[in-house]
């Protein structure tokens, strides 16, 4: 991040504007910049999940609006924006107009967390990992809240689905988050990363020696998210939308965004625990391979690195987009069962497999990498 | 603390009720207490407008019985009225009929299977299963000119003989491969056994006291197809269908077998058609039709369970009285018995596999 | 089971066409059908209108023998329920309630099915046009 303010600051007296304005954007800048970005990628999320689905279901996908369907998902927004905001006369007016802004926060505050390169992270604490896992359950509160506040029977059992899903699978998640830092020994996710550095560059991944830890933790992200097979709260052939069922317009956007920007932040978090976050997966930085200028590969690099990142959390994305396309629901029950009987028991287990392969790491397994 | 319980308006608007069925659900968590069919949403007076009508002009309505398999219901209607009249059909015009019915049935499993898993919770059989079901009704259109009200049977004969015969060949070599693709995406999916292996198990007594027949009823183990001692199947060869699972999946399964029967009946027709070339028919005047004093009944084996129609007349050109006995009225039923103490989204996948359509239902 | 057996069996009763028509309880013959002859799929209960009186015609057939029976009986307004003996006939008497308005004893949970709760008259009945007001041509200032 210094490097990066340096950067900036000398950036800007070249230009002949002085130094405070820079100290002062600097902070505000990146949250602008997530903003946006943000935008683009629930946006770009949303269309790639369409195209994605109708080519496994041999459709074509939206291609009217705009080239290839590009804009389709914009003309959709904006559908949404001109669309009326209906409040139930008989709902509790202030939680159900404030669900759909609370759910956006920790969305939000999630995003900047996140280490897209070396250099690039706007909050960067030492237990990144717990604040994270405290903000991506969050949701869930205003999801639950959106759900009473409907005074729906389909909304409410929606939000009850969603508060006993996401109270079971938050567990398993937790211990295998756990083995995570036990292995890396820090709880911040540019150090997780760094941990994962390894001269054979996909050898290092944490995924080699904790492939069941990333099972359980790609599971328990789906039920997080809400996502087939475990879409029961929004299950549409049972609860027809679920907890929001009686949201319409802007809120109801506000929802669905926030879903596919915590479905974007979950895979990247995957990404980071398990997939080496920025990390080359061939050891060494193409950039510096490629390009011979020292200057011009050191900004090559951080570019790399968030290339790697994204491209490793869109393959995360494939899969789950996949899943949706071919698997089923699973009944509630079933759903709780499976977390509280199988998943846990082996999360634990990892953890402890994960405890004595760190015992032995000034042994000879981890020297070899 | 008084326990209350929740009343549950499912329908009629859900995506997963099929139309225009309302279930007064009466929870307790997840967990339904009684259920309560209400029906009627979709009730236009078939049996009423019969008795206004003159049978020709009746004929074309029949078809709006099952929008998904009309033919079964234009067939039984022209049955009837032939019964009385005394006419057999010609053998060409005979087999012809059993190939469009059996085409039916395929069309009409085809979507049931799409729209379970679709209220299962998974999408895409949805539309493999319209895929596959379009080259049917694509092959109707062109032979009928209709999609779905193919209105294609009338009294002694058929508005034409059969043409496009390579589409049905097409149709029979793509589809064996394609059901396979259901069987490897669908039956054996850990997701989708949990969710109907030994889920709605339907007892065969309790399957036979309710009165559900067809597709249901032999999943229950019962071995009862009204098509071997149908004079229409007359020298078909095919064994009916008969599992013992009683559950959801044994309903499933029976039907994705059913296919395999239909395109096999399918087959045997097209073999017969080329030992009988000539085209003849028995067609009568409708215009004039009058059928004898009397009472009329028979009855087939249409997708959705034993359909009947019994029809009175006193001589005159319209129906003294015209009654329709469809399987999904009874099906409907069921779900009274059926669903109790079931948990919610069970309830969905057991009112699925029993394969109700609406306007069968009403009427 | 041949039909002149059944005949012999059941008492007061004469054979029109294939149809057996019943004088006596016809509780009593679906119950012995039922559980001596194993007709145990009820497929129907037919009403039609005769005038003054309205016939049922109740369709048995035995998935053990594979054989068909049609019983007949004629009734005023009253007529016998068999839900006792069979859990569809629920609904079968519930349409006829609804159609014709003939009340079954011992089936206490009638109500309109097709029809709406409030609405006069039974449809399927011979008389329905000419007695509902509602209708277009019958002009009933009453009702406007």
């Amino acid at each position: 991040m210094n490097y990066l303010y340096h950067l900036y600051i000398e950036f800007l007296l070249n230009h002949g504007i002085p130094k405070m304005f820079g100290d002062i954007t600097f902070f505000i800048l990146p949250f602008c910049i997530i903003a946006f970005a943000l935008l683009i990628v629930v946006l770009g999320l949303v269309l790639a999940e369409r195209k994605l689905l109708g080519w496994f279901t041999q459709r074509k996908g939206p291609n009217r609006v705009g080239w290839w369907g590009l804009l389709q998902t914009l003309a959709d927004a904006f559908k949404l924006l001109i669309k009326e905001n209906i409040t139930p006369e008989k709902s509790d007016k202030f939680l159900f107009n404030l669900a759909p802004i609370l759910v956006f926060v920790p969305v939000m505050t999630v995003l900047c967390m996140i280490p897209y390169s070396s250099e690039f992270t706007f909050v960067n604490t030492s237990t990144n990992v717990i604040l994270y896992l405290l903000l991506a359950a969050f949701p869930v509160l205003s999801i639950f809240l959106g759900g009473w506040a409907s005074n729906n029977k389909y909304s409410l059992i929606g939000a009850v689905r969603a508060v006993a899903q996401v109270l079971s699978y938050e567990i398993p998640m937790t211990f295998v988050v756990l083995s995570v830092i036990v292995l890396a020994s820090s709880m911040n996710l540019t150090s997780i990363t760094l941990a994962q550095y390894s001269r054979f560059g996909i050898f290092g991944w944490y995924l080699l020696p904790c492939v069941v830890g990333f099972g359980i933790m790609f599971i328990c992200t789906l039920a997080e998210l809400n996502r087939c097979p475990f879409d029961l709260p929004e299950a549409e052939s049972e609860l027809i939308c679920g907890y929001n069922t009686e949201y319409s317009g802007m809120r109801f956007a506000l929802f669905y965004l926030s879903e596919y920007a915590l479905l974007f932040v979950s895979s990247v978090f995957l990404a980071i625990m398990f997939l080496g976050g920025y990390l080359s997966p061939f050891g060494v930085y193409l950039s510096t391979l490629l390009v011979n200028d020292s200057f011009m590969s050191n900004i090559l690099i951080y570019f790399e690195q968030a290339f790697w990142l994204i491209l490793k959390s869109c393959l995360i994305i494939f899969a789950i987009i996949w899943i949706r396309a071919t698997l089923p629901r699973l009944a509630s029950f079933d759903l709780l069962k499976f977390s509280w009987t199988i998943l846990l028991p082996l999360s634990i287990f990892n953890l402890f497999f994960m405890v004595i392969l760190k015992y032995l790491e000034g042994g000879a397994i981890c020297a070899l990498f | 603390m008084t326990q209350t319980t929740l009343k549950l308006n499912l329908g009629p608007q859900h995506p997963s009720t099929h139309g225009v069925l309302r279930l007064i659900l009466e929870l307790e968590g997840e967990k339904i207490l009684s259920c309560e069919p209400d029906i009627g949403y979709l009730h236009r007076g078939m049996e009423k407008m019969a008795e206004g009508m003159t049978y020709i002009q009746y004929l074309p309505t029949v078809d709006r019985i099952d929008y998904l398999a009309g033919c079964f219901y234009s067939e039984l209607f022209c049955r009837t009225v032939e019964k009385a009249l005394g006419i057999t059909l010609p053998e060409r015009v005979r087999i012809i009929r059993v190939i469009l019915l059996e085409l039916n049935r395929i069309a009409s499993h085809l979507l049931w299977i799409g729209a379970f898993l679709m209220d299962l919770g998974a999408v895409s059989p949805f539309f493999y299963a319209m895929r596959e079901r379009e080259m049917i009704l694509r092959y109707f259109e062109k032979l009928t000119g209709q999609r779905m009200m193919y209105n294609y049977f009338v009294f002694g004969g058929i508005r034409k003989d059969i043409d496009f015969l390579e589409d049905i060949d097409e149709i029979l070599r793509i589809l064996p491969s394609k059901i396979q693709d259901y069987e490897r995406i669908i039956t054996d999916n850990p997701i989708f056994l949990q969710r109907t292996k030994a889920k709605g198990i339907l007892e065969p007594e309790i399957a036979l006291n309710n009165s559900v027949t067809g597709v249901n009823l032999r999943a229950s183990g019962i071995n009862y197809d009204l098509r071997i001692t149908d004079k229409l199947y007359e020298g078909f060869e095919f064994s009916p269908v008969v599992l013992e699972g009683k559950d959801a999946w044994s309903r499933y399964k029976a039907r994705i077998l059913e296919l395999s029967t239909s395109m096999n009946i399918i087959k045997q027709g097209l073999d017969r058609l080329n030992e009988n070339k000539t085209f003849e028919q028995k067609l009568i005047n409708p215009l004039t039709l009058k059928l004898p004093e009397g009472e009329f009944y028979s009855e087939i084996e249409a997708p959705r369970g034993l359909a009947s129609v019994y029809i009175k007349s006193t001589g005159t050109e319209t129906p003294y009285r015209l009654k329709w006995r469809t399987g999904s009225y009874y099906s409907v039923n069921l779900l009274r018995k059926l669903l109790v103490g079931e948990y919610l989204n069970d309830a969905i996948a057991i009112a699925g596999s029993l394969d109700i359509i609406l306007p069968e239902v009403d009427k | 089971m041949d039909l002149e057996e059944l005949k012999t069996l059941i008492e007061q009763c004469e054979l029109d066409g294939n149809k057996i028509c019943i004088k006596n309880s016809l509780y009593d013959i679906v119950n012995i059908l039922k559980n001596k002859y194993s007709y145990n799929l009820l497929k129907s209960i037919t009403a039609v209108d005769l005038g003054d009186e309205t016939e049922l015609i109740y369709n048995l057939y035995s998935t053990i023998d594979e054989e068909d029976v049609i019983l007949s009986v004629k009734v005023k307004n009253e007529a016998e329920s068999i839900i006792d003996l069979f859990d569809s006939a629920k609904a079968d008497e519930n349409e006829i309630y609804d159609m014709f308005g003939i009340s079954f004893i011992g089936n206490d949970d009638l109500k309109r099915l097709y029809m709406p709760e409030n609405w006069t008259g039974f449809p399927l009945r011979k008389d329905y046009v000419q007695d509902d007001t509602r209708l277009a041509w019958n002009d009933d200032t009453d009702n406007a």
